[in-house]
């Protein structure tokens, strides 16, 4: 069902005219409950074969999100392509998986069950369903009931369900939710494999050491909006070096002087330089000829986290 | 659209309630159309096999209309308490496509409480039958065929007013409440009313009890015995076999329509 015919009253969301390698592509997109603007005016664009990191506090409108991609929910307004189509059409969804916020399946049936029937309604073919148990490592509990179930085998199930169409993208909504650590660290790596080659991964998350880890580009969002988007070092900013020395003055003065340093200035009795780390040993001499006494010099650069501290406020979304 | 309907009819199967809603229905459909009338020694002829057609369809139109509308509920309703309704909408048969495979699967499972309860009550009248050393006379085919039909038929219009009101009400228990209520208090009392004022008579007209009553008396369920069926009696006005036929059939397509109206529109948030 195409999500442009069931809308009448509202803007009316068209695909855009995808390009060459966009998986997926939203132009100001726009969702409102009432006078709460949960997606404000999002221009996000996740290219084929990407892992794109979607990263924001929670509250932020990650999920609200996630959900006009896969048509659950409308748009205000706005315009959106997922796959080249309306986000909620059977053409676009035949060839996603997903899951938002957690795995939703039947408690009563088992694993292998809960995937027939995804699958039945899918159309996927039935042969999917052992090799997509055998994938997050299910096969053994695959007859049991969901219910009993820990926190991680659900979200393993409910990746499973995910891939049962093969599909060309995958969206995941916080994935590791629940999961111990060693749990997380076998989701990020299984999620890094889905997503060599032509497969494009969509993976929401608060979750900093995830996103640094998983995704090849991130976008930041609060309150709706986008407040940042690059691959990890770009959003991490040039490294840069922390020198602290005897007498500060004079040692900003020799490093100012330096043909290879950008700038250079003192903030909390250290001299914060912005060059290439690689040149710390030239600096070190330089300081040392002019008869400045180092006493700590070290590579310096914004982890992640600061930056999405930065762009987030403190990472507390206002809605 | 074939797969869609084996996989709901996969989960209605494989759950518990379906199968508790099915053995208590028969139990208490025995026990009201048969143990209880044979304990109270009213009219025998009822329970022997002759009587099979009136006393198995006048169990429809109420009591077994409440259990279908709970089936109905449970089938549609659930999957908002899951949360499933988001995992079925991304799988991407359309919306329209699963409320239509739920709805098949729901008439396909009423068959199953159609079936169990004439079984049962065919034994009981044949046991009825020996105990009393009556003749075995059974209708004929035909007019059970129309009887199980009829019976299918009613169950299914409670099925897809429980379906309606847990897309409705995005949920089971506020739709089972409200089922129930509307089944209990308000058809019960405006019928009441009816016997009184005029005004109501036509409006009674188009209630479900009364065309589904109707409906089994026309198919050989007595006007006294349906006016003396507990909670769910009736005594009247009847309408014509056609007539809530059609009525009958209206219901299902309003319901059906209501529901997936509401499904096609709204969120999943």
């Amino acid at each position: 069902m195409a999500l442009q015919s069931e809308i009448t009253t509202r803007p009316v969301v068209e695909p855009d005219r995808p390009a060459e390698d966009l998986v997926i592509e939203t132009r100001d997109l726009t969702k409102r409950y009432g006078d709460l603007v949960a997606v404000d005016r999002l221009t996000l664009r996740v290219r084929r074969g990407e892992v794109y990191g979607f990263l924001g506090p929670n509250g932020a409108g990650k999920t609200t999100t996630l959900r006009m991609l896969l048509g659950l929910v409308r748009p205000s307004s706005g315009r959106a392509s997922v796959l080249g189509d309306a986000p909620g059409s059977s053409n676009g969804l035949a060839r996603t998986g997903a899951m938002i916020e957690s795995a939703a399946l039947y408690p009563f049936l088992s694993g292998r069950d809960n995937l027939r029937v995804l699958a039945r309604h899918a159309g996927a073919p039935e042969d999917r369903i052992e090799p997509a148990l055998a994938e997050v490592d299910l096969s053994d509990r695959a007859g049991d009931r969901f219910s009993s179930y820990s926190q991680g085998m659900k979200q393993r199930l409910g990746v499973a369900a995910a891939l049962l169409k093969d599909p060309e993208l995958l969206i995941l909504d916080e994935p590791t939710n629940g999961l111990d650590p060693a749990g997380m660290a076998e989701m990020r790596s299984f999620i890094r494999s889905l997503g060599r080659g032509r497969r494009t991964v969509l993976l929401s998350s608060h979750l900093m050491t995830e996103v640094e880890q998983i995704c090849d580009r991130v976008g930041v969002i609060r309150n709706g909006k986008l407040v940042g988007e690059g691959t990890v070092d770009e959003l991490r900013g040039r490294a840069g070096l922390r020198v602290r020395a005897e007498p500060l003055e004079s040692a900003e003065r020799v490093v100012a002087a330096l043909d290879f340093v950008e700038s250079a200035s003192t903030t909390d009795g250290a001299l914060r330089i912005t060059t290439d780390p690689a040149f710390a040993p030239s600096i070190n001499r330089a300081l040392v000829r002019a008869g400045v006494d180092v006493i700590e010099l070290t590579s310096e650069r914004a982890s992640l986290e600061e930056v999405f501290l930065e762009l987030t406020g403190n990472g507390r979304d206002q809605s | 659209m074939t797969n869609s309907v084996i996989a709901e009819i996969l989960v209605l199967r494989k759950r518990a309630s379906t199968w508790i809603l099915l053995a208590t229905w028969t139990a208490l459909s025995l026990f009201f159309s048969y143990v209880l009338p044979y304990v109270e020694a009213r009219s025998i002829t009822e329970l022997l096999p002759e009587g099979l057609a009136g006393t198995l369809v006048r169990g429809f139109p109420f009591f077994g209309g409440v259990f279908a509308l709970m089936l109905g509920v449970l089938a549609a309703g659930s999957d908002y308490s899951w949360d499933t309704v988001k995992t079925l909408f991304t799988q991407g048969p359309g919306r329209l496509r699963v409320l239509s495979a739920k709805l098949m699967a729901l008439a396909s499972i009423l068959v199953l409480f159609v079936v169990s309860v004439a079984v049962t009550s065919a034994v009981a009248s044949y046991v009825v039958a020996q105990v009393e050393n009556a003749s075995l006379d059974w209708p004929s085919a035909w007019l059970l065929i129309r009887t199980l039909g009829a019976g299918w038929f009613v169950l299914l219009v409670w099925g897809a007013l429980g379906v309606m009101l847990a897309v409705l009400s995005r949920g089971t228990s506020l739709a089972i409440g409200i089922g129930i209520l509307y089944a209990l208090v308000i058809e019960g009392l405006l019928s009441a009313l009816a016997s009184q004022l005029d005004a109501f008579e036509n409006v009674s007209e188009f209630f479900l009890r009364t065309n589904s009553y109707s409906l089994a008396n026309a198919l050989g369920a007595s006007t006294e015995t349906i006016a003396d069926s507990g909670p769910g009696a009736f005594a009247g006005p009847y309408v014509s076999s056609g007539q809530a036929l059609l009525v009958l059939a209206a219901y299902v397509v309003c319901f059906v329509l209501a529901a997936a109206v509401a499904l096609r529109r709204r969120d999943v948030s």
